[in-house]
């Protein structure tokens, strides 16, 4: 066994494409982005080396800290929102009527572009003829705010359309991997006597809890680096009150040609979510390989 | 979903009450259902507003209510799109080069985290890391250092650059999702092949893969719909129409001052029919696979 | 036979790389992407294009380029016009990083001052004087190729020229018996009457604050003069100038007075001009690239059409500035790459366009072009020649602040607009904040 399995030139053949294809894509990238912060640089003319005093600028840039802050939030939420997917996803492999209809509607919302998800909740946000507003008007709530315009509610309500639009993600992977727990296990549990509570609780969800733990490092990590939704609906606004590192990072890159300082930014972006996934790591530390 | 759980458990507290069960079974069903189904209307009624919203002229999109029907359907909107620009072409673009992609992905991450979980040797640890941390950069900082990597190769204006990058950017995704599966699934039949001398090939193309189908599916759903919406990549590498993809069709209906959203919504129709079809049949495949799988292991 | 499925993989790495490294030694020099025209005349020389006008929702405009670019191949048979259409945002960002990589069109569509000024400085963009020393400067309306100048030499030809009235429905005036206002306090019994009548005195986009800055510029402008934010902007003054600072408190006065449409501050333009297109919103200020909407466009209803007027922004009892000053200015204009290899085609190419695009882009598009339009020898909507009457009686035209900015200051500013419209900031420190920045960016 040992033998066949370590076999260096068979390990080479299936791991150096693809280690090769990251290394040159995404590592100069890194590597440069890494570079470029420590450079004044506009993004087109001279480039002038200036050391760590972007991050030094960084660490005194309150605008920062409050996207940090915002990034982190939208983590937090998306990893509890797994919970709920979590449970849905249990509903649907178990072998109820309707169950497989069902999960293909659940999924629709995440074959959408963003483009067109923005529109949607925009329409539902909207001031005045805005479904959300339409229906508080109709249950006689007076004046209803603007969602996207009040800095203390625009941000609650810009992540509930990025965990919506994710419900599809993380519902697909779930019941994958539910349906790939082997039925002779949950029928030698039946057999036992485990009630379903019991088979989800104890049998289901520690035969996938590899999987649990990838998708709450994706959710995160997902989260941290976040900015499609918040670029197109708010632009980060008002007044910075929904910025989130990413749309940050983009706004002084793009559009302020801090190119050096948005570089910076996006560095301690991937350093954060380093930190985090390294957080996570250590927090789920089991026995990673499960075994029947 | 709780319903349904609490339900079950107290099943043995009912077990006794046989008429009373049975109503409390069904009113237990009616409320999981009653909740599926809201959910299932959440999660339909924006392919149903898209539809609408393609049907609609700018006036209505911002002036009458957003929820409304359109009131004169505009179906030219659809025969605007299609006629104008070269949405056909950029249609068969947007096929092949997802299609190229998805299967490159897919392929290279299932030899990867074959290669991590399954063989032994010292450094599995240090690569998955280096894939893991491939997922951390924000997309908009390698914009820079990829335009210019690609200009030195030749390959910008080159489809190569565009599969080549949705490729490198799902494979940390993609291999960390087959991770998770691949840690749970069986290794008996595995062993056993070993043990019968099979080859590592025969293994991973002739066991390893038939058996890891539905997740193999749920992956290639996902990278085919990133792949099939992506825009920033293509607009910075491709400048040739004869390159560009369907999420370059939307951007020709936007203006510097306005922009036609009705002719945007159109588009988004029709670019979302293709996936939802491909979307439909694997998604069969996840619940398929794996019996299949064990029949032929 | 498992083998030979794993080969073929292998054989692709490899070809893979090969091509990446063959692709290193044909690695190309900086410069544009046109190709040069060898020394044989049959050669035809490339000249590459981008615009930001897609057939989808600017058929006009991209028609427009079409023709003109048909025109000067005919007549210039050795030099080939390539196109490459982007959507605005797309547009804007591809362009960033083309010139990171000196891979610049050879011909463009750049903005004017804080926008091409890191342009200039990079060495991007070549210097157009000598296109418009050979007769060309006098076409174009006076004060505009100025504000693509930079120490002295001229970077872009503009195309446009826009100035932003305040438009109004003058049904719903009528109906509420409101004359259009020449004072600000003319101007705010206006708004307040409507206010009290349920109607939206104005509607603004301020999700995208360059809209809300123009209301303030107004204000700064009839309260301190032309200059005064132009001053602070460069430097000759500060903007915790009094003017500067009342000019933000009329804004919070407005705001108070629920003069603006609700949820401002989350709207788009787009959203925003929808009360006023469907007759709920008194009062609208946009650039003149709007006017279509209110003359040719067919898809809106020609009542609505009718009802529509537009005021110059009343003046302010005791301030400085006189109605006819505008905010506004040229819009996109053309560049020429400095390191184009086709330089003098696409100068040549550059001026062509120009001057085509000033003969047809109001008749054909409704744009105001950048060029002296005759109107005497045109066929125009009334508001059209209303409007370019304003135009030539205008005693000054400001740049938007936001593009007289440098890209850095503009973003504190739109911040700030946004901050003061939804009243989390004193007009002070309006004023205090836009300072530091300016201070801090040179």
């Amino acid at each position: 066994m040992n033998k066949v399995m370590s076999n260096k030139f068979i390990i080479g053949l299936y791991v150096i494409p693809a280690l090769l294809l990251i290394m040159v894509l995404i590592y100069i990238p890194i590597v440069l982005t890494g570079y470029y912060g420590l450079m004044k640089w506009d993004g087109i003319g001279q480039m002038t080396f200036i050391g760590l005093d972007n991050y030094t600028k960084l660490l005194s840039d309150q605008q920062f800290w409050k996207s940090t802050l915002h990034s982190f939030l939208l983590a937090i939420f998306s990893a509890l929102s797994l919970l709920g997917y979590l449970a849905v996803s249990l509903v649907l492999a178990a072998k109820i009527k309707g169950a497989n209809l069902l999960r293909k509607i659940y999924l629709i919302p995440m074959l959408l572009s963003s483009v067109a998800i923005a529109q949607l909740w925009l329409k539902i946000y909207h001031p005045s003829n805005g479904l959300l507003n339409s229906f508080l008007v109709s249950i006689g709530i007076a004046n209803p705010p603007a969602w996207l315009a009040e800095p203390h509610l625009v941000l609650g309500a810009i992540f509930v359309p990025i965990i919506w639009q994710y419900a599809g993600f993380y519902i697909l992977i779930y019941y994958a991997a539910l349906k790939n727990i082997p039925d002779s296990v949950i029928e030698a549990a039946k057999i036992d006597g485990a009630s379903p509570w019991q088979i989800a609780y104890k049998i289901k969800l520690p035969l996938i809890a590899g999987v649990i733990k990838v998708t709450i490092v994706l959710a995160i990590v997902g989260s941290l680096k976040y900015f499609d939704l918040i670029y197109v609906m708010t632009g980060g606004g008002p007044n910075g009150a929904s910025e989130v590192i990413a749309s940050y990072m983009y706004k002084q890159a793009f559009a302020s040609y801090n190119f050096g300082y948005g570089s910076a930014i996006g560095f301690a972006l991937l350093l954060f979510c380093l930190l985090v996934t390294l957080l996570i790591r250590k927090l789920t530390a089991t026995n990673e390989e499960i075994q029947y | 979903m709780n319903t349904t759980e609490q339900l079950q458990s107290n099943r043995k507290v009912m077990e006794g009450l046989q008429p009373k069960r049975n109503v409390l079974e069904r009113i237990g069903y009616g409320i999981l259902y009653a909740i599926l189904g809201v959910i299932a209307f959440f999660q339909i009624y924006p392919l149903i507003w898209l539809v609408l919203f393609s049907l609609k002229s700018n006036q209505e999109v911002f002036n009458a209510s957003p929820f409304a029907l359109p009131i004169d359907p505009k179906w030219g909107n659809y025969i605007n799109v299609w006629t104008q620009g070269n949405i056909s072409l950029y249609f068969f673009n947007s096929v092949w080069i997802t299609a190229v992609s998805v299967t490159l992905t897919v392929l290279a991450a299932s030899l990867v985290t074959f290669a991590i979980t399954r063989m032994q040797w010292k450094l599995s640890k240090l690569v998955l890391g280096l894939f893991m941390v491939g997922l951390m950069i924000p997309v908009h900082s390698t914009l820079i250092p990829l335009f210019d990597f690609f200009l030195k190769l030749n390959l910008i204006d080159h489809p190569l650059a565009i599969i080549l990058t949705y490729t490198a950017f799902n494979l940390p995704l993609t291999i960390m999702i087959l991770l998770g599966f691949y840690y749970a699934l069986p290794r008996e039949i595995e062993e056993a092949a070993v043990i019968d001398g099979c080859s590592v090939h025969r293994i991973f193309f002739q066991i390893t893969l038939p058996m890891t189908m539905p997740v193999i599916s749920t992956t290639a759903i996902i990278n085919m719909i990133y792949n099939w919406n992506e825009f920033v990549f293509i607009n910075t590498f491709i400048s040739s129409d004869k390159f560009k993809t369907l999420t370059v069709g939307i951007q020709n209906f936007i203006g510097q001052y306005s922009t036609d959203w009705g002719a945007i919504g159109a588009t988004l129709v029709i670019s979302i029919l293709p996936i939802l079809i491909v979307f439909f049949f694997l998604s069969n495949k996840i619940v398929e696979g794996i019996a299949s799988g064990a029949v032929k292991g | 036979m498992l083998k030979k499925k794993a080969l073929p993989l292998v054989a692709a790495m490899t070809l893979l790389l090969s091509g990446v490294l063959s692709g290193c030694g044909g690695g190309q020099t900086n410069g544009g992407t046109g190709t040069a025209p060898s020394a044989d005349a049959g050669e035809k020389a490339t000249v590459k294009f981008m615009h930001l006008w897609p057939a989808g929702s600017s058929k006009q405009h991209n028609m427009i380029v079409s023709n003109i670019v048909e025109e000067y191949q005919t007549a210039n048979p050795n030099v080939k016009i390539d196109l490459e259409v982007l959507s605005n945002d797309q547009y804007k960002e591809k362009i960033k990083v083309l010139a990171s990589s000196n891979q610049l069109p050879d011909i463009g569509l750049t903005w004017a001052a804080g926008y091409l000024q890191p342009y200039v400085e990079g060495n991007k963009f070549a210097p157009l004087d000598d296109v418009l020393d050979g007769g060309l400067r006098d076409s174009f309306v006076s004060g505009t190729t100025e504000a693509y100048a930079v120490d002295g030499k001229t970077y872009g030809l503009p195309l446009e020229l826009n100035i932003a009235p305040i438009y109004y429905n003058k049904e719903i005036f009528k109906k509420y018996n409101l004359e259009v206002p020449k004072t600000f306090d003319e101007f705010k019994t206006v708004v307040k009457t409507l206010a009290d009548n349920g109607i939206a005195p104005i509607t603004v986009g301020n999700k995208e604050p360059w809209t809300g800055s123009m209301w303030y510029m107004y204000l700064a402008d009839r309260i301190g003069g032309p200059e005064a934010l132009t001053n602070a902007i460069n430097r000759t003054s500060s903007f915790e100038d009094p003017a500067l600072i009342q000019a933000a408190a009329e804004i919070q006065n407005l705001v108070d007075l629920n003069a603006f449409v609700k949820g401002y501050n989350g709207l788009s333009n787009e959203e925003a001009k929808g009360p006023f297109m469907n007759g709920q919103a008194g009062m609208y200020m946009m650039g003149t690239w709007e006017l279509p909407n209110y003359t040719t466009n067919e898809d809106v209803p020609k009542e609505f059409k009718d009802s529509i007027g537009f005021f110059k922004f009343p003046t302010v009892e005791g301030g400085k500035g006189d109605i006819n000053s505008f905010v506004g200015g040229p819009g996109v204009g053309l560049f020429v790459s400095e390191g184009s290899k086709v330089k003098e085609q696409a100068k040549d190419f550059a001026a062509f366009f120009v001057q085509k695009w000033g003969e047809r882009s109001v008749t054909d598009a409704g744009v105001i072009p950048a060029t002296k339009v005759d109107t005497s020898k045109l066929d125009l909507p009334q508001m059209y020649i209303d409007v370019l009457d304003e135009l030539s009686n205008a005693s000054n035209i400001t740049l938007y602040a936001d593009v007289q900015m440098s890209a850095a200051v503009a973003q504190v500013h739109l911040n700030m607009i946004q901050s003061l419209y939804g009243k989390q900031i004193s007009p002070e420190e309006f004023a205090k904040k836009q300072e530091e920045a300016l201070a801090n960016d040179k």
